[in-house]
This record gives C-alpha cells, sequence and structure tokens, in this order.
C-alpha cells in the first residue's frame, strides 16, 4: 500500500499499551517510521521488542493507544483490523516456514491470499526467491535447508506481500555469524529496494547500529531512546540505554560548574579529577560519565591498576581501577601491559548523564565482547 | 532430534535375558499357542458357524463409524480449546477428560439408567432413547469414550510441533483465520489425525464393556462379546474353538490395522521439541463467538457425561427398578449392601491383582526401558508396546489356553494375562524419563566421581522417580478396573469387582450394580488422580531441564485406557 504522500509515516504509534495478564509489557510507546526507513528496536529479551511487533502485525490486543499504517488506522479505541487485513510483512525469529511446504510454495502463499491465480504467484515466488539467491532451493522442504537459507525463504514470504511496514522478529538469532551478515546486508538491498519501512526487532547492538536509520531502545516495555544510531551510542538518554548500545564504564563524578551556552561542555570531577565532557539535560551535584573504550587516550590526569586484559586482534582491552572506579581502555595491538602494571589515561570523548535515571543502579564497568 | 548415547553399563546379560525371558513366557508363548490351536480342521469348520462373519463384520462397521465421528470431535474440541482467550478454558479441558477416569462399563451403565428405558431421563421427562440399546447407542457411547483420547492428541500435536508461530506466519500472509486452519494447520496435524484414527479404531475393536453392556441386550454382538459368550458362558468345545477362531481373528485383525500404522507413524510422533513451542493462537476470540463455543461444550458435557453421572448416583440410592428417583425414595440400602464380606473379597482381589501387577511391571519395565537405550534392547522396548494392542479378549484366551491347566481358577492366570498386556503401560514413562534425562548429567556425576551404580543411585533414579511412581500408578489404574480379560479368566474364587459388576449387571440387579459401579469409579478416579499429579512433577522438573511441552502426562494417562 503506497503512501499516500512522502510525508505520511509508514507506520505510527500513539500511546501504544500492550499488556499480558493485566501487566503493561509495551507502555506509552510512540513512534512514527518514513517510507524506506529501517528502525531498529533494541532491548534485553523480555523488554518488549516481539510484543510491540506483534502489535503492529496485529497479533496482540491493545490495553491502549493507535496504530496508523499509511495513513490508515489499524489499531485503536473500537478498531482492530485483523493481521491478514493488515499491510504488514513479518520475519520471524524461528523462521516459522510451513514443513508441508517447499519454499515455492511457501513464497507463493501469500501472493495465493491476495487472490493470485497459482501459476501467476509461482512465477513471482520463483524471482524472488531468485533475487535473494536461493532460486535453486525453490522444491525443497523447511527441514532440508539450513538456517540461513530458511531465512531468505522466510524473508521472500514477507517481500511476497505488499506491504508498507516490514517486520523482523530478530531474524538472525538463529544464524552463525557470517549467514547473519549475509542475510543483513539482503535485507538492507531489499529494504531499500521496496522503499518500504521496516521494523526490525534485536538485542544485538551492533547489528541495530550498522543497520538501523534509527534506533528505537527499549526498556522495560518503554521507550527510552529513540535517535540515529551515532546518537544511541554518542549521546545515550540513561545508563542502561548507554549498556544496551555497546561496551561502556560507567563512572561516578560531581558537577563542578555548568557550560555556558548551548550544548557546551561540563567540568566535572572525577575521583579527584577535573574533567570536560558534554552531557545531557538535568545534571545538578552527582551524575554518571559514560566512558566508550575507544574515547580513552594513553596521556592523561587518571592513573590506576590494570587488573584484565582481553586481546580481541585488533585491539586489547585493558580493565583498570583506581580512584575514578571502574573503567575499560581499548588501545590498539597486542597486550602491552600487564596485569598489575600502573597506566596512566585520559578521556578524548566522554558523556554525562544525571543519577537517578533508569539502570543507573550499579556503576561498575562493562566488558562487552568486540 | 537424534542425540549419540554412550551405552549405559550396567551389569552384563543377565537383564537381557529376564527381560526376553518374560516377554516370551508373558506374550510369546501364549500367542503361539493360540495360533496353534486355532490352526486346526475345528477351527476352520467353526467360521462357518452361522453368523460369526456377521459378528466380524460388525465389529469392523463399528470401529470404523467411532472413528468417523470421535477423531473429527476430538481434533475440533482440541483446535476449540487451545485458543488462549476462551472463558472457562481449564476447567472445559478438565471436563472434556472426564470420561478418561471413567472406566468403560461405568460410562455405558451410566448412560443406560441415563436415557434407557426406565433410566432417569424416562422416569423425569418421559423420554428415553429407544436405539441405545443397539449398535447405535453402542457406537455413541464409544464416541463419547473415544474422544478425549483424541483430544488429548491433537491438543498434544498442536502443543508440541517443531515449528512454532506457523498459523501467525499464516495470518502474516493475508490468510485469514479459516484459510490459516485449512492450508496449514490441518495439513500440519495431519500424522497426528492419522494416528487418532489408528488408536480409536484399534482401541474399538478390543473394547469389551461397552458393548457388552449395550449391545448383547438388544442382541447385537462384536467378536469381543461374542468370545465372552463362547467362554465365559459355553462350555462346549465347539463355542470354546468359536472363540479361538474369533480371538486369532481379533489379533490378525488389530496388527494389520496397526503394523504399517506404527511404522508410518511413529518416526513422525516423536518430532523434534523446540523449547519455548509457542501456545497456538489461531482465533482471537472475540465478541459473543467465545461464549457460544463455551456453551456448546458446555451442553456436549452435561449430555455426555453430566447428565450419566447423575442418573449412576440416583440408581444407586434408588431402592427398586420403577421407584422414581426423587429424594423422598432415597436410600442408603444399595450402598450398605457393599459392605458384606463378598464385596470386600472382591476389592481385595482388585487390589491385590493390581499391585502385584504395577510392583512386577515397574521393576520389568524399568529393565526394558534401560535396556533400550542399548541396540539390543531396542527391540525388545517395541515388543512390549505391541502387546499393548494385542486385544485384552484374544490375549486372555491365548494365556488360558498357554497356563489354564496349570492355574485354572486362580488370581495368578489373570495376573499373568495383566502383565501380558499392561507392560507397556509402565515402559513408556519410565523410558520417558530415561530418555529426557541428559547424558551429561550422567557423565557429570561419572567426573564428580561417581561409580556407575552410585550414578545411578545420585542421578539418575531422583529424576525417575516421578516417572517410576507414575507407572506403577498407571498401571494399578488400569488393573483396577480392568474387565475384558479378567471376566473371562476369573472363577468362583477370583473374582474382582470389575468382574462383580458386571455379573451384577447381568442378573439386572440395578441398585446394587450402579453401587459397585460408583464404589469403582471412585477406586479409580483416586488413583488416577494421584497417577496425575505425579507425572505433572515429572514432566515439570524434566520441562525445567528440557523446556519440553506440558501435556506429555495426558498422553501418558491417556495410553492407560
Amino acid at each position: 500500500m503506497p503512501a499516500d504522500d512522502a510525508r505520511t509515516p509508514a507506520l505510527r504509534c500513539a500511546r501504544l499499551r500492550v499488556e499480558y495478564a493485566g501487566r503493561p509489557a509495551v507502555d506509552d510507546v510512540d513512534l512514527a517510521i518514513a517510507p524506506g526507513e529501517l528502525v531498529a528496536v533494541l532491548g534485553e529479551s523480555g523488554a518488549g521488542k516481539s510484543t510491540l511487533l506483534a502489535a503492529v502485525a496485529g497479533l496482540v490486543p491493545l490495553a491502549a493507544g493507535e496504530i496508523w499504517l499509511s495513513g490508515r488506522q489499524v489499531a485503536g479505541p473500537g478498531r482492530d483490523v485483523p493481521p491478514e487485513h493488515r499491510a504488514v510483512g513479518m520475519v520471524f525469529q524461528q523462521y516459522a516456514l510451513w514443513p508441508h511446504l517447499c519454499a515455492l510454495d511457501t513464497v507463493a502463499y501469500p501472493m495465493r491470499r491476495a487472490g493470485q491465480a497459482r501459476p501467476a504467484a509461482r512465477a513471482r515466488a520463483a524471482a524472488l526467491l531468485d533475487q535473494l539467491g536461493v532460486g535453486h532451493l525453490a522444491h525443497r522442504r523447511p527441514a532440508e535447508l539450513s538456517g540461513g537459507e530458511q531465512q531468505r525463504v522466510g524473508l521472500a514470504r514477507a517481500l511476497a506481500r505488499d506491504a508498507a511496514v516490514y517486520l523482523f522478529d530478530e531474524p538472525t538469532a538463529h544464524l552463525d555469524p557470517q549467514q547473519r551478515l549475509a542475510f543483513q546486508a539482503e535485507v538492507r538491498r531489499r529494504q531499500r529496494a521496496a522503499g518500504a519501512a521496516a521494523l526490525y526487532a534485536t538485542h544485538d547492538a551492533g547489528e541495530a547500529l550498522a543497520l538501523a536509520d534509527r534506533v528505537a531502545v527499549l526498556v522495560g516495555g518503554h521507550l527510552a531512546q529513540l535517535a540515529p544510531p551515532a546518537g544511541v551510542y554518542g549521546h545515550p538518554a540513561s545508563i542502561a540505554v548507554a549498556r544496551l548500545t555497546g561496551a561502556a564504564s560507567v563512572l561516578d563524578a560531581r558537577l563542578e560548574s555548568a557550560g555556558t551556552g548551548d550544548g557546551a561542555e561540563l567540568v566535572l570531577r572525577i575521583g579527584g579529577e577535573l574533567v570536560a565532557v558534554p552531557g545531557g539535560p538535568g545534571i545538578t551535584g552527582a551524575a554518571h560519565v559514560v566512558v566508550r573504550p575507544e574515547w580513552t587516550i594513553e596521556r592523561g590526569p587518571f592513573r590506576g591498576t590494570v587488573t584484565e586484559a582481553w586481546f580481541h586482534g585488533a585491539h586489547t582491552d585493558y580493565v583498570v581501577e583506581g580512584r575514578f572506579g571502574t573503567v575499560t581502555l581499548r588501545r590498539s595491538g597486542q597486550q602491552r601491559h600487564a596485569i598489575g602494571e600502573q597506566i596512566e589515561w585520559g578521556l578524548a570523548r566522554g558523556w554525562a548523564v544525571p543519577t537517578g535515571t533508569a539502570g543507573a543502579g550499579q556503576p561498575s564497568a562493562i566488558v562487552a565482547p568486540g | 532430534m537424534l542425540r549419540r548415547r554412550h551405552p549405559t553399563r550396567f551389569g552384563d546379560r543377565g537383564p537381557l535375558v529376564v527381560a526376553v525371558v518374560a516377554v516370551t513366557g508373558l506374550v510369546g508363548y501364549p500367542l503361539v499357542r493360540l495360533a496353534q490351536s486355532a490352526g486346526g480342521q475345528a477351527i476352520v469348520h467353526a467360521w462357518h458357524t452361522p453368523g460369526l462373519a456377521t459378528v466380524a463384520w460388525h465389529t469392523v462397521a463399528l470401529a470404523g463409524v467411532v472413528t468417523a465421528v470421535a477423531v473429527p470431535m476430538g481434533a475440533g474440541l482440541a483446535l476449540l480449546l487451545a485458543a488462549p482467550g476462551l472463558p472457562l478454558r481449564r476447567t472445559l479441558v478438565a471436563g472434556v477428560l472426564l470420561p478418561l477416569v471413567t472406566p468403560q462399563f461405568v460410562l455405558g451403565y451410566s448412560w443406560g439408567q441415563a436415557y434407557g428405558r426406565a433410566g432417569f431421563s424416562d422416569s423425569v421427562a418421559g423420554v428415553h432413547w429407544s436405539g441405545l440399546y443397539g449398535p447405535a447407542g453402542v457406537a455413541t457411547v464409544l464416541v463419547v469414550d473415544a474422544t478425549p483420547i483424541v483430544y488429548l492428541l491433537v491438543a498434544a500435536g498442536l502443543a508440541t510441533r517443531a515449528q512454532p508461530d506457523t498459523e501467525r506466519a499464516a495470518r502474516m500472509s493475508g490468510a485469514s483465520a479459516w484459510t490459516a486452519l485449512s492450508t496449514v494447520t490441518l495439513p500440519l496435524l495431519r500424522p497426528v489425525l492419522a494416528a487418532a484414527g489408528v488408536i480409536t479404531f484399534v482401541g474399538t475393536l478390543e473394547s469389551f464393556a461397552v458393548p457388552q453392556v449395550l449391545g448383547t441386550p438388544a442382541g447385537f454382538a462384536t467378536i469381543t462379546t461374542r468370545i465372552y459368550a463362547d467362554v465365559a458362558l459355553g462350555g462346549d468345545p465347539a463355542t470354546f474353538d468359536q472363540a479361538l477362531a474369533l480371538s486369532l481373528g481379533l489379533v490378525v485383525l488389530a496388527t494389520v490395522i496397526l503394523l504399517p500404522a506404527d511404522v508410518v507413524l511413529t518416526p513422525r510422533l516423536r518430532s523434534v521439541r523446540t523449547p519455548q513451542s509457542a501456545a497456538v493462537r489461531l482465533m482471537r476470540h472475540r465478541g459473543a463467538g467465545p461464549w457460544v463455543a463455551v456453551a456448546g461444550v458446555v451442553g456436549y458435557l452435561l449430555f455426555a457425561v453430566g447428565l450419566p453421572s447423575i442418573a449412576l448416583l440416583a440408581a444407586a440410592v434408588t431402592p427398586a427398578i420403577g421407584v422414581s428417583p426423587t429424594p423422598g425414595n432415597w436410600t442408603l440400602a444399595n450402598l450398605r449392601g457393599l459392605l458384606t464380606s463378598t464385596t470386600g473379597t472382591e476389592l481385595a482381589h482388585s487390589v491385590e491383582l493390581a499391585a502385584a501387577a504395577a510392583c512386577i511391571l515397574t521393576l520389568l519395565g524399568t529393565l526394558v526401558a534401560m535396556l533400550g537405550q542399548r541396540r539390543s534392547g531396542r527391540v525388545l522396548g517395541a515388543v512390549a508396546t505391541l502387546t499393548l494392542v494385542v486385544p485384552g479378549s484374544a490375549l486372555a484366551v491365548a494365556v488360558l489356553i498357554a497356563y489354564g491347566r496349570y492355574l485354572a481358577g486362580t488370581l495368578t492366570l489373570i495376573l499373568l494375562a495383566y502383565l501380558a498386556k499392561m507392560w507397556a503401560l509402565a515402559l513408556r514413562p519410565i523410558s520417558g524419563a530415561l530418555d529426557r534425562l541428559p547424558d551429561a548429567e550422567r557423565q557429570a556425576a561419572r567426573a564428580s566421581g561417581a561409580g556407575p551404580p552410585t550414578a545411578v543411585r545420585t542421578v539418575v533414579l531422583p529424576a525417575l522417580a516421578p516417572a517410576l511412581a507414575g507407572g506403577w500408578l498407571l498401571v494399578f489404574v488400569t488393573a483396577l478396573h480392568e474387565v475384558t480379560m479378567s471376566s473371562l479368566l476369573y472363577s468362583t474364587g477370583s473374582q474382582t469387582l470389575a468382574v462383580a459388576v458386571l455379573n451384577s449387571e447381568g442378573l439386572g440387579d440395578i441398585g446394587p450394580t450402579a453401587a459397585l459401579a460408583l464404589l469403582l469409579t471412585l477406586l479409580v478416579v483416586v488413583a488416577a488422580g494421584a497417577a496425575w499429579g505425579l507425572f505433572r512433577l515429572a514432566t515439570t522438573a524434566s520441562s525445567r531441564r528440557t523446556g519440553a511441552a506440558v501435556p506429555e502426562p495426558l498422553l501418558e494417562v491417556a495410553g492407560a485406557r
């Protein structure tokens, strides 16, 4: 279903709320996605990602709020369009292919439901499978396909629907790293070509940042931040968002003097040393400073002891403890510092967030893979 | 999911020998003797007895009709009750399963008391069903009896399928709820439906109590009731030859239907279970729809189980035929009549037999289950499972031929038949629990310094305990109300409670029969309740390990029928 004009969002959710047994799984979510845009929904398991997608698809009823697809209201008070009449296509985490149908008939299925004759549906299905590089597997059933091949068939099935929004429910969770990269590339190509919007749920920060135009971070069913990848990574709204979007150390800090003017840096005291970093709104007194491993430099005011070292190939991460707390530093190349060695470091960048924001409980370093 | 197992090394060939001897002695030898005895000239002659072919034809036709009705009904109920939004869902499921804990005899008898001439509906509203005694009534009650088993199989099939989300995917592809049902759900259920059909068909072939209670009075005979008439009531060699011929015919019939089905269906039924198999959400019930569905199910349950139960209760407290079952006429005389030494002896026989069978079969079951982990034992396990489908009437006749001359009239003879018929009941839960027990747990025990016996005692047995107890109870419950074989093998000194109920019914004593039937049902319900609780325990323990789906205990309980 094409958008009425370029400004009509392909998907708009307003004050969306979904409950399971009276407890909210998704609460007060506002979200608008433009045609051609890919929004990643990032969150831990149980944060409400799948529920949000299921609500858009019409698989779970809303407790409150409204959903619009290409300017047409599909859910809201007194309105609940069933899934088959919503312009959405979905790719499932566990593929959800039908064991009794071969790949060709699986992809032809949505077009058959849309009223196309069998030969026409099959011809288009074959073309779709070809485009996705699995044309030669058209007559195989799911049991005879690898995970990556199954998910390509699942993607082809979703694309076979003329959808305003494609929904991806952690589609790469069961794929090995190589298949994952290939699948992500395919998603990006197809979705751009189709010009449709996409909502892509994942718990993998790397995947979300690499794929998305914008990232919607869900924490406990609430939308914690909605911003482009560089925004959620560089300027996280809370400690919880910082931790979900990549490796981050969190240091306790105290505000010494506020900057002047818009976007000015704050002067904060960390472990007795003064540093100047930008920060979010609402910082008074106690604060936290988010430090990504690669934001640190070799010269600076801080001194600490190396307690752990992790060699990752291109770089080595060191966990360092000192008066400032615990921080993870990233240095290129092989391990150069021994455990127990005293080293000096400084901040090239940082991002201050107020204490008391969700998830600000434990100010300790987090070592994330990579 | 194929998991390569390391051979379980415990003991040497000893257990294998015991198991092989048990299978041969209990099942193999009697069946061979039956085939030998039934192969002679006299038997060929027996088949020419007028009416015998008709009896065989009746039996097959009855099985066909019951299957054709019960499978769609059970499957429909399963699909209806699978929807998560349905009001009163748990209560309805419990109601649908109720006939499972009602002995077949009691179900048939209750229907007679509810809808027959001079029955409950007749005395209350002046309405009775004249066709109840005869093929139509027999088929109807057998459908009521078989529906819960079909329901269980289909519900389990829905809950434990390999691919979750398949219906959702269909809806997301533009299929309406009904299209999703016909293009995805039903095709995927085909193997389960076929299995349910085979199980219902064979179960009807070997059913005895319902045709005996509702068919025999109207002159409608099936193979099983004819065998009963020939063996228990007849007495001359000619009728015994007829019984032999019919028994062999029954075995052949069941085997012919089951063997190919078993080969085809078994591998598919053991489908892969992924963790977190999603609940099927076929329909999101909205508006008045669910309440219409609920009303339909409740109506069926009232008609099929509710009113018959009330009628049975009423008959138990009514002094004599023709007295209307109003509170003013109620009496405890029939129930007090249970407190005789005869009833006590019969009850003791039933409990002794059931307990003995349960203990022996739990041991044998454990043995075979553990052997089943090895290649040589797997065949043994398959044979043991097959004995479950050898019709009880035929098995009883076979046991009678093989051991009757030494053991005639003793409880041991009946015990042998129970052992032959029921050991798959103990075997399956135990081997199931063993299969779910990850190898790694035992290996971890060994790697932690436990020797093989210690590993079994500290790691395997605790995990197996609920299944062992459950298997024991399953045999106990089944043996408690067994009537098909007992009625062929008992004599004056070895009458069981279930046989007493049958004989009392044959004499036409309505009140005492109803009282005895109540006692029997009560026993079965209590024991079945305990079994159910234990299986819940066993599967929650194992699903915590593997994330397996829940309804498995139900299947085991269903297997008892």
